[in-house]
């Protein structure tokens, strides 16, 4: 069957700072897989070439098959990607908001409107989708973008740091929709550096730090590699390492 | 997005034309109005009371005082908000029929120092001449009558003539620069906030999406690189389009307030104006828009390339200064240069500077020099072209993340100048 993605030998440079140096991973179609490690490891950057928004230095990444950086339109049209705390526009409503992001991706205006229905229903906002983004919590924007992200059904989801700066509730309703929309087939691509919630959330998890991909396995597999009983004493023996 | 923050600016362009216009054409109906004086008539004979009434008849509101303490009047007059006093001294009279030579005095009471309001303080000297006038026309009927005085005094007289282009007119060659100059002088202050406000918008456009990282969702969307600046400078060239717009139909009202007024400019003046083509007519008000349309779009295009630099909303202002720099340089350059005594290096300097071109405009359309302001229209659209082929390049690279300001150096050597942080920025540092 063909991955969702290959990345191969990645390596991003700015400059003369080598954020990446020669990271490989693979994500199968309906895989949750997630990079885990500290902050400055590299994640957004690898999520950033996958969403084909940054250009790799060295070094092949695709995305069903295709060249993120000779095929990148095309990628485009069946991912979607999440940044970190990402923001929508305060002036727009929720509904707006969706309807704006439905237009870039559908001309078809009977597609628009199922996208939209789709991410109302997964936001659960209701009513609070006829408001301005501008009033939500930090926790509404985030359900708001994460259905925005998974409205058009994309083949392979980018998301970095989920639940980044979320309360509990907010992350356990995050993580269930991201669940959710994976179980129908959609691949996602994950970072964070809460490992407890990867624990929860991945089949697959590879360590990441200083650019280089340590090891790749699922969270109860590397728990039994090295004889711990949570992901984050894996990680820091294999950082120590 | 049309919000009130992108209308209020275009709004506002009009109103500060509309309230120019009436501001300065107030002014100069309150100076058209006669005059008040105060004569002092300390002679109280049949000279001095004739000059009083020859006063009246050249546009002075004559009050006669004769008799009291010539500062105590003075002072008098200063408290009611008089503007003027003219002293008459006692053998007025009798020193102008032994023809002697007579002083009076007058005393010009200053309370405001705009170039409007400092015009009514040198009509004493047209007081003082219509006094003269009637003297020596005294002198010459007493003294060789039968001859005719006026023609005496005015054996030559001049008819003037003002030619612009092929076209002459009759009128007074200085009220009629004092005219255009009215018209052309507010010109760059209106188009440097107009370019101003429409750079920073697009500047915090792009540094807002960065900020918010709504540009990283952008990004990933399948929207083209060239299609995402495309739609930005779009956006903007419309307010750019509609600020435009306000900007001629205020300029319209403005002047049509300067030359419509009864005060300012004489009829013959207006007539003179009207018929050198010193008012902008339809072909102007296109050329001058086209001009400051291209101008506004060329500062928008270095704007996407200096938001680009932004990394969020409270750089703009850092990076919007060598624009404004840009933008100041050939309104300074051009107040105390003229443009065609310039020498070459200088004049091609300001030929330089795409926003020269429609400060410029208005005085080389009035001079019929249709070819420069021609010129310069396409030399900004072309400029205009190669800026917005940059910012789509840098659009279409991962330049637009990763290119930034270099702040690392903020507060040492050149941590307060903002144009060397910008120089050093050249040296990109990547995040």
């Amino acid at each position: 069957m063909e991955q969702a993605l290959v990345v191969e030998n990645l390596k991003k440079s700015y400059g003369k700072f080598e954020a990446l140096h020669g990271i490989s991973f693979e994500v199968a179609p309906g895989e949750i897989f997630a990079l885990i490690g500290p902050n400055g490891a590299g994640k957004t950057t690898a999520l950033r070439v996958v969403a084909t928004i940054l250009q790799p230095t060295s070094g092949t990444a695709h995305v069903y098959g295709m060249d993120v950086q000779k095929d990148a339109a095309r990628i485009r049209e069946i991912i979607s990607y999440l940044p970190e705390e990402a923001g929508a526009y305060k002036n727009l409503t929720g509904l707006g908001y969706l309807r704006f992001m439905a237009e870039l991706f559908a001309a078809d205006t009977a597609v628009q409107r199922e996208y939209i229905q789709r991410a109302s229903d997964i936001t659960g906002l209701g009513e609070r989708l006829r408001d301005k983004i501008g009033t939500y919590s930090k926790g509404m924007t985030r359900k708001l973008l994460l259905s925005r992200a998974v409205m058009t059904r994309p083949r392979l989801a980018v998301i970095d740091e989920p639940t980044s700066g979320l309360d509990v509730v907010a992350a356990i309703d995050i993580r269930e929709s991201i669940r959710g929309t994976a179980a129908e087939g959609m691949a996602v691509l994950l970072s964070s550096h809460n490992m407890l919630e990867i624990e929860y959330l991945s089949d697959r998890v590879a360590i990441i730090d200083k650019g280089t991909i340590h090891d790749v396995g699922t969270p109860q597999g590397l728990k039994d590699k090295y004889g711990k009983a949570n992901l984050e004493e894996v990680f820091v023996q294999v950082v120590k390492q | 997005m049309l919000t009130w923050q992108t209308l209020i600016p275009i709004l506002l362009i009009m109103v500060i034309y509309s309230f120019l216009g009436r501001v300065i054409n107030q002014e100069q109906e309150k100076q058209a109005a006669p005059q008040p004086v105060t004569v002092v008539d300390l002679d109280n004979s049949q000279t001095s009371k004739m000059l009083a009434g020859i006063l009246t008849n050249v546009n002075f509101k004559v009050t006669t005082v004769t008799e009291g303490v010539e500062g105590d009047i003075v002072r008098k007059v200063a408290s009611e908000k008089g503007t003027a006093v003219l002293v008459i001294p006692q053998g007025f009279q009798a020193g102008i029929q032994a023809r002697q030579p007579q002083k009076v005095r007058t005393y010009t009471i200053m309370r405001s120092f705009s170039l409007l309001g400092m015009q009514g303080t040198f009509r004493l000297d047209a007081a003082l001449s219509a006094m003269n006038e009637y003297v020596g026309d005294t002198y010459i009927r007493t003294g060789a009558p039968g001859l005719d005085a006026d023609m005496i005094k005015h054996a030559i007289s001049a008819q003037s003539f003002v030619t612009v282009g092929t076209i002459s007119a009759e009128g007074n060659p200085q009220e009629i620069v004092g005219v255009v100059m009215q018209q052309t002088m507010i010109i760059p202050i209106v188009l440097f906030l107009v370019i101003i406000m429409a750079a920073q918008m697009i500047a915090a456009s792009i540094a807002g999406e960065k900020e918010n990282k709504t540009l990283e969702t952008l990004l990933s969307t399948p929207v083209g690189r060239g299609a995402l600046v495309t739609a930005k400078m779009m956006a903007s060239g419309i307010v750019a389009l509609v600020s435009s717009a306000a900007y001629m139909v205020g300029m319209r009202s403005y002047m049509g307030s300067l030359l419509g007024s009864e005060g300012g400019t004489s009829g013959t003046a207006s007539l003179a104006i009207q018929k050198l083509g010193l008012v902008l007519d339809l072909r102007g008000y296109v050329l001058l828009g086209l001009s400051v349309f291209a101008g506004i779009m060329v500062a928008l295009s270095i704007a996407v390339i200096l938001g680009a630099f932004a990394e969020d909303l409270k750089s703009v202002q850092i990076i919007i200064t060598p624009l404004m720099m840009m933008v100041m340089l050939p309104y300074l350059i051009t107040m105390f240069v003229d443009i065609n005594t310039a020498s070459p290096v200088l004049k091609w300097l300001i030929y330089a500077i795409p926003f020269s071109h429609p400060f410029m405009a208005a005085q080389f359309i009035f001079a019929r020099n249709f070819t420069v302001v021609g010129a310069g229209i396409a030399y900004q659209f072309a400029l205009f072209l190669v800026l917005a082929t940059v910012a789509a390049r840098i659009f279409s690279t991962d330049r637009i993340l990763t290119m930034k300001l270099n702040t690392a150096r903020r507060g040492t050597s050149s941590g307060g100048w903002p144009i060397l942080r910008l120089v050093q920025s050249l040296f990109i540092r990547r995040k």
